[in-house]
């Protein structure tokens, strides 16, 4: 149970700081809709679950938040990346692309390969 | 790094939960107007975008839970949680929690003040002094296992024969006269080897200490060394004290400093005010030997370790230097090995008689506590089945079980450490309460004793351990608690716990052993002060004078106490009077002598051995003991007698089978004497130890340099003698202080007083204890009792009457009390056979005890069955 709360928000951390990192500061509804227009069915569910992420990285100092006006001119909370949480992108984003070169390389292999 | 930063801001936000609270509400709530909006946008109706964009966000306080566990730090704010509950359950309940509290607390105060002594004797054998548990002693060993001490010439061989060995230091005890012609007064001083204080590592209050090349030459350096106390109430603490002359033993000696405060000498608990350089000794003990004399034994040897020696290392030098003195010197040393010991192995002195009580006491007061623990699990217990239901409900609202648990705990180690706090208090206050002993025979005594963090600490531990001893059964209950049991349970089958019963049997054999140990201990003492010592102490002043600070030969020793004595009886209020080497009921004990005595062969090795006092004629009369055969001795001026000895009845029997004593002679090392008379048994150690064959000797043929005066006054008040023996003496010789005057039966209190201190705990833990044990069955009772109201209601509404009830409720607790009590009996009863009485048993204890234990235990079963007895069958029957 843990363990999957784990993975969930290991990826959607990394998501959060690639939106950030992108389009600039934004407030939580509107990363939500940028990483679900993204990735399609990840968030549909609880776009509430967002929030426990975007605290645990404010804490690790990799965002920053403030108070601003939303679109509809209401108090909303804006988030932005900070220059540690960009470290921390381009860390997490070489440590993501070698993961996955080297799970696809283990898709893709045959079993003549490995013998 | 990161993790740090962490922690720092969830600390933070734990801190400010409310605010935070505050701003993820605002979050949601604008996540939600947003989303809203935009599903308006998408043409859904105003309500139905709403639920959508909810639907969307996910559960709110799932998340919120999530947010929270995310943000601050869970574990504190649980505890925090679980102590404000803890708080509040223990306040609901002030009664249960008052017992429980002060109980542990007795318990853990009397085991943390015992712990304090031990802790003294083994970490802090020296106060000021750091590292005071490395020193080792060393220790000259005869072959008959007597630790006679070191000579001084010994000691400077060993400095440099045990290079194992670093900063050896030496020093003797010795009573000094202290002051002006006729105001002296006797003070407690040490002779020490020049590197005294270098090599314990102290620095002078003010002024400065002696120094190693002080002790070098013989009688060069008149100088001492005062205690921070005696500077204190001599000097008023005035820094002028420094160069001032001090009058001691007739000799002026310059005072060149103040030690530190609480340094009181190198042998706790006795307490030294003065310390002058060894080399003074014969200056100041009237030009004794003690420095050019291998034969005169009268130093201490302590040293520690050189970095990287070991201690066998040590002892194997030690015993090599050993064998080539006696070697060397035979008529001194021959024979004479030697140990080198930790501090606390001490094989002598007043440390020795320490540590064997004192590992009793904690060993019996362990168990006590280990009983007040089972008697609170007892009630925790009894109380949390009373909770059960609300311990149901918790679960069935989803808190996990070791949530369940850990508010448990928190609970009860709320209490234990209430407990401990407590507990630790009264230790405070015990060990200054305590610190004070009267002078102990001729030594002042004080325990430097105090609670520092390491007894702190053994509270605090003794405290967590009791409550997680006295959590275990209520926490195993609760781990197998079920959701639904709790909620069922009340209207249904009563629980019978075993572990309840359990517990009960064995809190009950905990406080029997205890509680016979404690009735035997009482018992030794009261017995110690009623029997009869076969003298008469009452009416008697004693009183001691010393002259060893002149070196006197026989001939002037014999003419003083002649002289005091004549002067003495010659006092109208006096109705007799004499003089004797040793006082009976001392603490340190008579010496024995041994001997062989004409007409006896020895069929075993060894020798045969008496007590052994030297006393001037009158000693029997003031004593009040009567001369069964012969006569008293000559009169002290009697030069035509030969030399004269009387022994007791013991004697008569055990070494010459009660054949006809008077004539024969006693061979000993000091010389031959004439049984002139045949005195009757009396006590000369204890009150109640068994006969012991006892030697006296004439003070005329042996004379001494100490005499303890006793004198037997006319009007039944000896305490009004003192002003006229001091008088006496004055004119006699105005330099000698009469000193340690008391009354015999002051002499016998302040000997037992050892002894009173744990007599003193047991009375009052005793009846406490039996207090506990009856609390602890009634909670049970009263609870089982009343769990089985709808079963009593039943039973009266079929007949039966309350008197059967009653009996029935007691017959089934009494059953698992008396097989717990019999237990503890059986083994209370064992150790004391193997252990303490040796093979006698004391009837009355165990057979009183038990039966005050299990009448205690009855009436605890009884108010509660009877009130359970005493309802209304149909009220019973409606009960829930």
């Amino acid at each position: 149970m843990k363990q999957k709360t784990d993975v969930l928000q290991g990826t959607l951390a990394l998501m959060v700081l690639k939106t950030l990192d992108v389009l600039g500061p934004l407030h939580g509804y509107g990363i939500a809709r940028r990483i679900e227009q993204i990735s399609g069915d990840l968030l549909a569910v609880n776009q509430g679950t967002l929030y426990p992420v975007l605290l645990k990285l404010e804490q690790e100092g990799a965002i920053a938040s403030e108070w601003g006006a939303s679109e509809n001119n209401r108090r909303a909370r804006f988030y932005r990346l900070t220059r540690e949480g960009r470290k921390q992108l381009q860390v997490e984003t070489q440590d993501w692309e070698q993961t996955a070169a080297i799970i696809g390389r283990f898709f893709e292999a045959k079993a003549e390969d490995l013998s | 790094m990161r993790f740090l930063k962490r922690f720092l801001s969830r600390l933070f936000n734990s801190a400010t939960r409310r605010a935070n609270d505050e701003r993820l509400r605002e979050e949601i709530e604008e996540h939600i107007a947003l989303q809203t909006a935009e599903n308006l946008r998408a043409g859904l109706s105003g309500v139905e975008a709403r639920r959508q964009a909810m639907l969307k966000f996910g559960g709110v306080e799932a998340m919120k839970e999530d947010y929270r566990a995310e943000r601050g730090l869970l574990f504190i704010e649980n505890l925090l949680w679980d102590l404000r509950n803890a708080g509040r359950s223990i306040s609901r309940m002030p009664g249960l929690a008052a017992v429980i509290i002060v109980s542990l607390a007795i318990g853990i105060g009397v085991n943390t003040t015992i712990f304090s002594w031990i802790q003294m004797i083994l970490f802090e054998p020296m106060p000021a002094v750091r590292g005071a548990a490395n020193f080792l002693l060393i220790e000259p060993r005869t072959e008959t296992g007597g630790y006679p001490g070191a000579s001084w010439l010994e000691y400077r061989d060993l400095q440099t024969q045990v290079p194992a060995l670093r900063d050896i230091v030496a020093f003797q005890t010795v009573a000094f006269n202290v002051g002006e012609t006729g105001r002296t007064e006797r003070t407690h001083g040490q002779l020490v080897s020049g590197n005294y204080f270098s090599a314990l590592g102290l620095k002078p209050a003010i002024g400065r200490l002696i120094r190693p090349e002080e002790a070098e030459r013989t009688g060069t350096e008149p100088v001492v060394v005062i205690s921070y106390d005696y500077w204190q109430t001599r000097f008023r603490g005035a820094p002028e004290a420094v160069g001032q002359k001090l009058h001691v033993n007739e000799r002026d000696l310059i005072v060149i400093g103040v030690a530190p405060r609480d340094f009181q000498g190198t042998m706790v608990p006795l307490k030294f005010e003065l310390w002058v350089p060894a080399t003074m000794t014969p200056a100041l003990l009237g030009g004794t030997r003690d420095l050019e004399d291998r034969s005169t034994r009268a130093f201490s040897l302590i040293g520690m370790l050189e970095p990287g020696a070991t201690r066998e290392e040590a002892q194997a030098q030690f015993s090599t230097a050993m064998a080539q003195f006696a070697r060397d010197y035979p008529e001194a040393s021959a024979g004479i090995g030697g140990e080198i010991l930790t501090f606390w192995k001490a094989p002598r002195g007043p440390q020795r008689l320490l540590i064997s009580g004192l590992a009793i006491l904690q060993g019996v007061m362990l168990l006590l506590l280990l009983a007040v623990c089972g008697n609170t699990a007892n009630l925790m217990l009894a109380r949390g089945s009373t909770r059960q239901r609300e311990m149901a409900v918790r679960v069935a609202l989803g808190a996990g079980r070791w949530r369940i648990v850990s508010l448990v705990l928190t609970e009860n180690m709320l209490l234990a450490l209430l407990g401990a706090g407590l507990g630790a208090a009264m230790a405070v206050w015990g060990t200054t309460a305590l610190r004070v002993a009267p002078m102990i025979g001729a030594f002042p005594i004080l325990f430097p004793t105090r609670v520092d963090e390491l007894t702190l600490a053994f509270a605090i531990l003794l405290g967590a351990a009791c409550g997680l001893i006295f959590s275990a059964a209520p926490v195993v209950h609760l781990i197998r608690l079920g959701p639904q049991d709790g909620l069922r349970s009340n209207s249904n089958t009563p629980p019978r716990s075993r572990a309840r019963k359990a517990l009960m049997g064995v809190e009950v054999g905990l406080a029997m052993v205890v509680l016979i140990a404690a009735a035997l201990f009482l018992q030794s003492f009261r017995s110690a002060r009623q029997t009869d010592p076969r003298f008469r102490p009452e009416g008697v002043l004693l009183a001691a004078y010393d002259l060893s600070g002149r070196n006197p030969d026989e001939a002037s020793e014999r003419e003083f106490a002649a002289r005091l004595l004549e002067r003495l009886r010659t006092l109208p209020d006096v109705e007799a009077g004499a003089i004797a080497t040793n006082v009976p009921l001392d603490l340190h004990g008579i010496p024995a002598r041994s001997f062989t005595v004409q007409g006896r062969v020895r069929t075993e090795p060894g020798q045969d051995r008496a007590i052994s006092n030297t006393v001037t004629p009158g000693y029997f009369k003031v004593m009040a003991i009567p001369l069964l055969e012969g006569n008293d001795f000559a009169e002290m001026g009697d030069r035509a007698a030969p030399a004269q000895a009387i022994v007791n009845e013991e004697f008569v029997r055990r070494y010459l089978n009660g054949a006809d004593a008077i004539g024969r002679r006693i061979q000993t090392r000091g010389g031959s004497f004439a049984i002139i008379g045949v005195a009757r048994n009396s006590a000369y150690d204890a009150f109640d130890e068994p006969a012991q064959p006892a030697v006296y000797l004439s003070y005329r043929d042996r004379p001494a340099d100490q005499g303890e005066i006793h004198l037997r006054t006319r009007t039944g008040n000896e305490t009004a003698l003192t002003s006229e023996a001091r008088a006496v003496l004055r004119d006699l010789d105005p330099m000698l202080p009469l000193y340690d005057v008391r009354t015999f039966s002051q002499h016998i209190e302040r000997n037992l007083y050892l002894r009173r201190i744990p007599a003193r705990m047991f009375a009052v833990l005793g009846p406490l204890l039996l207090g506990l044990a009856a609390i602890g069955i009634y909670a049970v009772v009263s609870y089982a009792v009343a769990r089985r109201t709808r079963e009593i209601g039943v039973r009266l509404a079929f007949g039966a009457t309350s008197a059967r009830v009653v009996l029935q409720i007691i017959r089934e607790n009494l059953g698992v009390i008396g097989w717990g009590a019999a237990t503890g009996w059986v083994l209370a009863l064992v150790i004391s056979v193997r252990a303490i009485t040796k093979g006698a048993i004391d009837l009355p204890i165990f057979i009183g005890v038990p039966a005050i234990l299990l009448s205690a235990a009855t009436l605890a079963c009884w108010i509660p069955a009877r009130r359970a007895s005493r309802i209304d069958p149909m009220a019973a029957l409606r009960h829930e």
